[in-house]
């Protein structure tokens, strides 16, 4: 379990973010949704140790994580833009943090990862040449082999078209249940957050919004901005696509 | 796609021609020159450097000192940057940094050495003020200085930019995917910056193999390659079949290195996109490289200092009382001051028409369809091959017995070729930034292409052109090996001047004259700045 306690952090003198308080379950995706600018990649961030905070706690299974170094929480993370090292292949990228600690994985269980992605025929390319989507499988598959204990995904869908996008949704679902993994994703797309996680964490100008799952957000948000900028948006969306294909079928 | 107009065929053909002979027949003929003997052409010259062993010599020391030099100056330029880009060391010493570093870049590398000779020498304000004398400043101590304070900056310039294209973000993954600090070091910024390491390298060494300045001042009895040309060339029994030889010889090196930054180009990556990242807490990392860089640029500081203490006193070191006599008494020396506005209308004069030439010149080849533009791109690759002085050399020979000989026209001929490549390329890239299409709208809108060219392209490339021109202006204020073979007793300017009072032990001269070249520099410099930052503002 990973719980935050009244996490604060200012950026000179300017707040970014204040009061964040929750629980997340092992094993739950959890989306931090929100406008741009509202510090979700801050609340990242902060988690994954990079960005200290200026008050609160982080405590993971019973542990207090605040002063520890990122290196040694254990946690790791996917950026949006997959931070692939452009000299080294496809395959050499995956195994990259294997060359440090070799007992990490076992070969049976890289080749598990490498299959479960469907990176076995990309393995000897260059970074150059994986599409978008190859070099998302990449990165993740390069993350997940150090065998974090949480996961951390900046955006991951964002660089990403169409039908690629629903298959690295539904990959990122069955890793988290597969390996049981606390997994944490900043999106700025309603409808990406609501199909693809446990629960949600809308943010607003640095505080929660509300945090709670789809269902409860659909069917009782709790304040105006909940409605007015995630439900609104959905709505719109429906509403559009239900007049394509009315139109269509009529 | 535009159509050809006459009027870009004529700017072609005029820089075309110009090119053909103020580059490239000059060239030819130091070739042929080089072969020429009083038995005709036969490769005796070249044999006679080959069984010369002052030559020899000369040319061995400047590559081992050239080499060291390189060493030395990438590895600075490199910590300097490191500290700029990738510490949390407090802004206003990055900001001193990046300024500091520049100072060496507004003098004449002449000056260097009779800097290098006060601050070093038995005399001098560093051996005073640590009451002994460090080395023998005379030769390869003096020069190895004097090339390091040269080179720093513009080795300091390239890293510092490939420094800005490095994904602080890796370092994150690496550090997440357990890697120790020498591997993740190695990985995320030595790997991302080994093209520009090199260049960096190549660089220094090439400029240093080429300078005559620092030589000059404080080469003593440790020969290289440029002084030994010097002597051959305008020397008590000058040989200029022989002193051809010799530039083509110092042209080799150079022809080799062009070569090789161009390999070392595939080295560099290009990240597909920057993104930026905290850098993470370190302490140690901060306060160590924060007291390396800040001992550079105290370094420089202090070795610069005395260039103005020294013509403020009456008798440095020996009387110490204040006086502007040395300033007044080149103030009233009507011939110094002819000096001095020499090299003013020089610079305004280069820097104004080599801003044309190369503005022009990339004009042409990022934004119309001419046939035959590749030339331009060629003409920029051998102008940054050839050194200063070997394109000096080559004008001695050509025009020797021209009417332009002994004219001012020579000389700002000579420093818009020597100094083109940078200009040309800083133009072209941003040229190649704007719109393609603008000239074609313009002329659906009415516009003939010199309207649209003034109308639209101008406006929009305003801040690369005060660039370009105060890049040409310094340049052309401090550069002596081009055009130590060119001016004459009525076109010297300051730099060559300086060669000559340094005959007469006048150093307070020298001081005085580096002085007024180092404001002169100082004050385009900032003034080019501050109608940048105007425009920034306004746009
Ligand atoms: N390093 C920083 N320094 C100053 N302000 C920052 C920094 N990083 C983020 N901010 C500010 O904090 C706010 C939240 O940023 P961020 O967490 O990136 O938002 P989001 O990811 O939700 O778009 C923004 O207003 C941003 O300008
Ligand atoms: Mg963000």
């Amino acid at each position: 379990m990973l719980e935050m306690q009244n996490i604060g952090k200012k950026y000179d003198q300017k707040v970014v973010l204040e009061n964040i308080d929750l629980e997340i379950k092992t094993g739950e995706i959890v989306s931090l949704l929100g406008p741009s600018g509202s510090g979700k990649t801050t609340l990242l961030n902060i988690i994954l140790g990079l960005t200290q905070m200026d008050q609160g706690k982080i405590i993971f299974n019973g542990k207090d994580m605040s002063t520890v170094p990122m290196k040694k929480r254990g946690f790791n993370i996917v950026f949006q833009d997959y931070a692939l090292f452009p000299h080294l292949n496809a395959y050499e990228n995956i195994i990259y943090g294997l060359k440090n600690k070799k007992e990490l994985v076992t070969k049976k269980e890289l080749q598990e990862y490498i299959d479960f992605l469907g990176l076995n025929p990309h393995l000897n390319k260059k970074i150059g040449e994986l599409s978008g989507g190859q070099k998302q499988r990449v990165a993740l598959a390069r993350t997940l082999v150090t065998k974090p204990e949480v996961l951390l995904l900046d955006e991951p869908l964002s660089a990403l078209d169409g039908v690629i996008k629903e298959s690295i949704k539904e990959r990122i679902k069955s890793i988290a249940k597969e390996f049981d993994l606390t997994t944490i994703i900043v999106t700025h797309d309603p409808e990406e957050a609501l199909t693809l996680s446990d629960k949600i964490l809308i943010i607003n100008q640095g505080n929660i919004s509300q945090f709670g799952t789809p269902f409860e957000i659909i069917n009782r948000p709790s304040n105006e901005f909940v409605k007015n900028f995630i439900l609104k948006q959905l709505e719109i969306k429906r509403q559009n696509i239900y007049n394509l294909f009315s139109e269509k079928y009529a | 796609m535009l159509k050809v107009k006459l009027e870009i065929r004529a700017i072609y053909t005029i820089i075309v021609c110009l090119f053909a002979i103020f580059l490239i027949l000059p060239l030819v003929v130091l070739f042929i020159r080089s072969f020429e003997t009083s038995q005709g052409f036969t490769i005796s010259n070249y044999l006679s450097i080959l069984t010369n062993n002052d030559l020899m010599v000369s040319i061995w020391n400047s590559i081992k000192i050239s080499s060291l030099t390189a060493v030395i100056t990438t590895i600075l330029a490199f910590l300097l940057s490191y500290t700029i880009n990738f510490t949390r060391v407090t802004r206003p010493l990055k900001g001193a940094i990046q300024i500091g570093i520049l100072i060496p870049m507004l003098l004449p590398t002449i000056t260097y050495g009779f800097a290098i000779m006060y601050s070093f020498g038995n005399q001098g304000l560093l051996t005073k003020l640590f009451g002994r004398s460090f080395f023998e400043i005379y030769g390869f101590n003096g020069l190895l200085i004097g090339y390091c304070l040269y080179t720093l900056p513009p080795a300091f310039l390239l890293i510092n930019n490939s420094f800005k294209y490095i994904d602080k973000k890796f370092i994150i993954v690496s550090k997440l995917m357990g890697d120790r600090t020498l591997r993740s070091f190695m990985n995320t910024i030595i790997r991302p910056l080994w093209g520009t390491l090199g260049g960096a390298f190549v660089l220094s060494f090439i400029l240093s193999f080429t300078d005559f300045g620092i030589p000059a001042s404080i080469g003593g009895s440790y020969s290289v390659v440029a002084t030994q040309l010097y002597q051959v060339m305008l020397g008590s029994i000058p040989d200029f079949n022989n002193g051809a030889a010799i530039a083509v010889f110092m042209l080799i090196p150079a022809v080799f290195a062009v070569f090789l930054l161009q390999y070392l180009e595939k080295f560099n990556f290009h990240y597909d996109k920057l993104s930026e990242v905290e850098l993470l807490q370190n302490r140690a990392r901060d306060v160590v490289l924060g007291i390396l860089s800040s001992s550079v640029l105290l370094s420089i500081f202090a070795i610069f200092a005395i260039m103005f203490v020294a013509p403020l006193v009456n008798s440095y070191p020996y009387d110490l009382t204040f006086t502007f006599k040395h300033f007044t008494d080149v103030f009233q020396s009507s011939d110094l001051v002819n000096v001095y506005k020499n090299s003013v209308i020089v610079a305004l004069l280069t820097a104004l028409f080599g801003t044309l030439t190369a503005f022009c010149a990339a004009l042409l080849n990022v934004r119309t369809p001419i046939k035959g533009k590749e030339a331009l791109d060629i003409f920029s690759m051998i102008t940054n091959t050839v050194p200063g002085m070997v394109l000096g050399i080559s004008y001695l020979l050509l025009f020797n017995n021209s009417s332009l000989k002994g004219t001012f026209a020579i000389i700002v001929l000579c420093t818009i070729i020597h100094y083109f490549t940078t200009p040309y390329l800083m133009a072209k890239n941003s040229l190649s930034k704007m719109n393609l299409s603008w000239e074609m709208t313009g002329e659906l809108l009415g516009d003939s292409w010199f309207k649209t060219i003034r109308r639209v392209v101008i406006p929009n490339s305003f801040s690369t052109v005060l660039e370009m021109f105060s890049y040409y202006f310094m340049n052309a204020m401090v550069t002596i090996s081009g055009i130590i073979f060119l001016v004459t007793a009525t076109t010297s300017v300051v730099a060559s001047k300086i060669k000559e009072l340094q005959h007469f032990a006048k150093f307070n001269k020298v001081f005085v004259l580096s002085i007024l070249i180092f404001f002169t520099n100082l004050f385009v410099k900032l003034l080019c700045d501050y109608f940048q930052k105007r425009r920034l503002k306004h746009n």
